[in-house]
């Protein structure tokens, strides 16, 4: 297959995300159209599951809410933010991510050096293609390790 | 406590995760991707025997991100962070799991569900970044290895002429012509814009005499091509270096004699003018638009033949300095292809004269020649230096000097030297 073709854009922007979840809690500056944000770890996280090894790549079941479900890991805080000044970029300097109830981890908002496409298997279609779903401009990033925290 | 009064967000993990690249993009890839009328891309890998035939030294498997106009090595990056991609939740917590989170959901500080959730439904462990090599990109190893040769000369008396194209007046429409190029492209892991280029410098050309199939004349028949037309507008008073109609070239080549067939393919003739009129050899990457307008415009010369050739040049007919060049070359390639075989300097310069119009001779010197292009085996001779064996210099030159440390950008050092 010498050519795969790399569509510019989603073949259907508002339909899976926007639609079905009107509000997008993150700060203004982290909104895409699309709702995709991007978020980096140092570490990953381990969900516990019957089927551990299904970590990765499932472009199957993406379109059927039924079959996904959601385990809640923890609570984003951007403490300083606040919605009424949104020009303000301090707050950027500050993220929290608690883990469960008594682990939290200190990060910041970044702007990423260069844009990255998020880029995506196009549904749909009969020959292998790609679109580019979001171009995202800033990451969440916790680079810390988790502390101990009693006060939350 | 300090976070109070925040918002907190409710951060949830999605299973099964979704499948998604994250693909690090230069300015111009930005730009060209958040424009209006954002173009088709194209993730291009060779074909599996060209990949056999043109082997890039530095990579085995390669894959290339092409835009119209501009060609990109990917490379997967791995982290050991991982990367995941939220999006706002769907709402499709089980409630009974909040207790992890939070004790008695809905109390202080409370999560107001589902509107105030974002899931992770992605990890990348992984990002595709892209770079040029030090020396670009060329379509022109791949075109040499899928086209076919062209190697007969016009005073080869006829007998393997191309087939009966001279029947048929009417050659391939330019439809045709492209379709037959882009098939050819398709195969070759650069974008369409650089194809063309290395198209237009091979003088490439379809011919439909034996079924459609798409050459590159050797530099004898280049050559060939060459003496032809400048005997022939010799002949009908036609000066090169102002502008003219290629269906009078055209007629010019042709010998008077009806019957006879062309010497060779017209579409040969249109690729050799293509490749001498156009000013740069290589223009630099910023022109490759209007360098592909040019190329319109040599496609639509080949529909009508009423344009001039200026149209394919910006307004200049044959450049003197640029064609002498060519012709230099292109006669050392033919007469003196290797060392063993190279001529004596003082022949090959005469020789060169000699293919020059007139009012053209003055220009031809050795320090005409482009850079490298030839080799001097002892002081008195010298032959031809193929493109590939050419030492690096001449391009290197101009190209920045961060493109060659881009080269090595696994190694963490370099990496870091280059942000400085």
């Amino acid at each position: 297959m010498p050519s795969i073709k790399l569509q510019p854009h989603c073949s259907s922007p508002a339909k899976a995300t926007i639609a079905s979840t009107p509000n997008n809690p993150l700060p203004a500056l982290l909104q895409t159209p699309s709702g995709l944000a991007l978020l980096e770890l140092q570490g990953t996280i381990n969900v516990p599951s019957g089927n551990e090894e299904q970590d990765n790549i499932d472009y199957s079941s993406t379109d059927n809410p039924a079959s996904t479900f959601e385990t809640p890991i923890g609570k984003l805080m951007f403490p300083d933010y606040s919605v009424h000044n949104p020009d303000d970029t301090k707050w950027m300097k500050r993220a929290y991510m608690y883990v469960g109830r008594y682990q939290r981890m200190t990060g910041e908002v970044k702007k990423l050096p260069r844009p990255i496409a998020v880029l995506r298997k196009r549904q749909a279609s009969e020959d292998e293609e790609l679109e580019v779903v979001e171009i995202v401009r800033y990451k969440i990033f916790f680079k810390s390790r988790p502390e101990p925290v009693t006060n939350v | 406590m300090s976070t109070q009064g925040s918002r907190s967000i409710l951060f949830t993990h999605t299973r099964p995760q979704e499948g998604f690249r994250l693909l690090e993009l230069t300015p111009e890839l930005e730009e060209l991707l958040t424009s209006k009328d954002a173009p088709l891309l194209e993730l291009k890998s060779p074909s599996t025997a060209l990949a056999q035939a043109v082997i890039d030294p530095t990579t085995h498997d390669y894959v290339n991100l092409c835009t119209p106009i501009q060609t990109y090595r990917i490379r997967q990056v791995q982290s050991s962070n991982s990367l995941h991609i939220l999006r706002p939740s769907r709402g499709e917590i089980s409630q009974a799991d909040i207790k992890v989170v939070e004790e008695e959901p809905g109390e202080s500080g409370a999560l107001n569900l589902p509107d105030e959730a974002v899931t992770a439904l992605a990890k990348c462990s992984s990002t595709l970044e892209l770079h040029v090599p030090p020396g670009g990109f060329s379509a022109i190893p791949f075109l040499e290895k899928s086209l076919r040769l062209y190697d007969r000369r016009s005073d080869d008396d006829g007998d393997i002429a191309m087939g009966s194209s001279a029947d048929s007046t009417a050659p391939l429409g330019s439809k045709e012509m492209r379709m037959a190029r882009e098939n050819v492209c398709q195969d070759i892991p650069v974008s369409m814009a650089q194809c063309e280029q290395g198209w237009r410098e091979l003088c490439a050309f379809v011919d439909g005499a034996e079924g459609v199939a798409c050459w590159r004349p050797s530099a004898r028949s280049r050559l060939a091509v060459w003496k032809r037309l400048v005997e022939g507008a010799v002949l009908q008073g036609i000066n090169l270096e102002k502008q003219f109609l290629v269906g009078d070239l055209w007629k010019s080549v042709l010998d008077d004699d009806e019957e006879m067939e062309p010497p060779f393919p017209r579409a040969l003739l249109e690729a050799v003018v293509r490749r001498i009129c156009i000013a740069d050899e290589r223009p630099p990457l910023a022109d490759d638009i209007k360098c592909e307008s040019r190329m319109d415009g040599g496609r639509w010369l080949q529909v009508s033949g009423l344009l001039t050739i200026s149209c394919c040049s910006l307004g200049a007919s044959f450049d003197k300095v640029e064609c002498t060049q060519w012709v230099g070359e292109t006669y050392l390639a033919a007469t003196a292809p290797t060392t063993s075989s190279a001529i004596g300097r003082s022949e090959f310069l005469r020789a060169w004269k000699e293919s020059l119009p007139e009012t053209w001779r003055g220009e031809a010197a050795l320090t005409t020649l482009p850079n490298g292009c030839y080799n001097s085996p002892d002081p008195t001779t010298i032959c031809f230096v193929e493109p590939s064996q050419r030492q690096p210099t001449k391009k290197d030159a101009s190209a920045p000097i961060t493109a060659a440390k881009a080269k090595n950008t696994r190694n963490w050092h370099e990496l870091l030297k280059g942000h400085r």
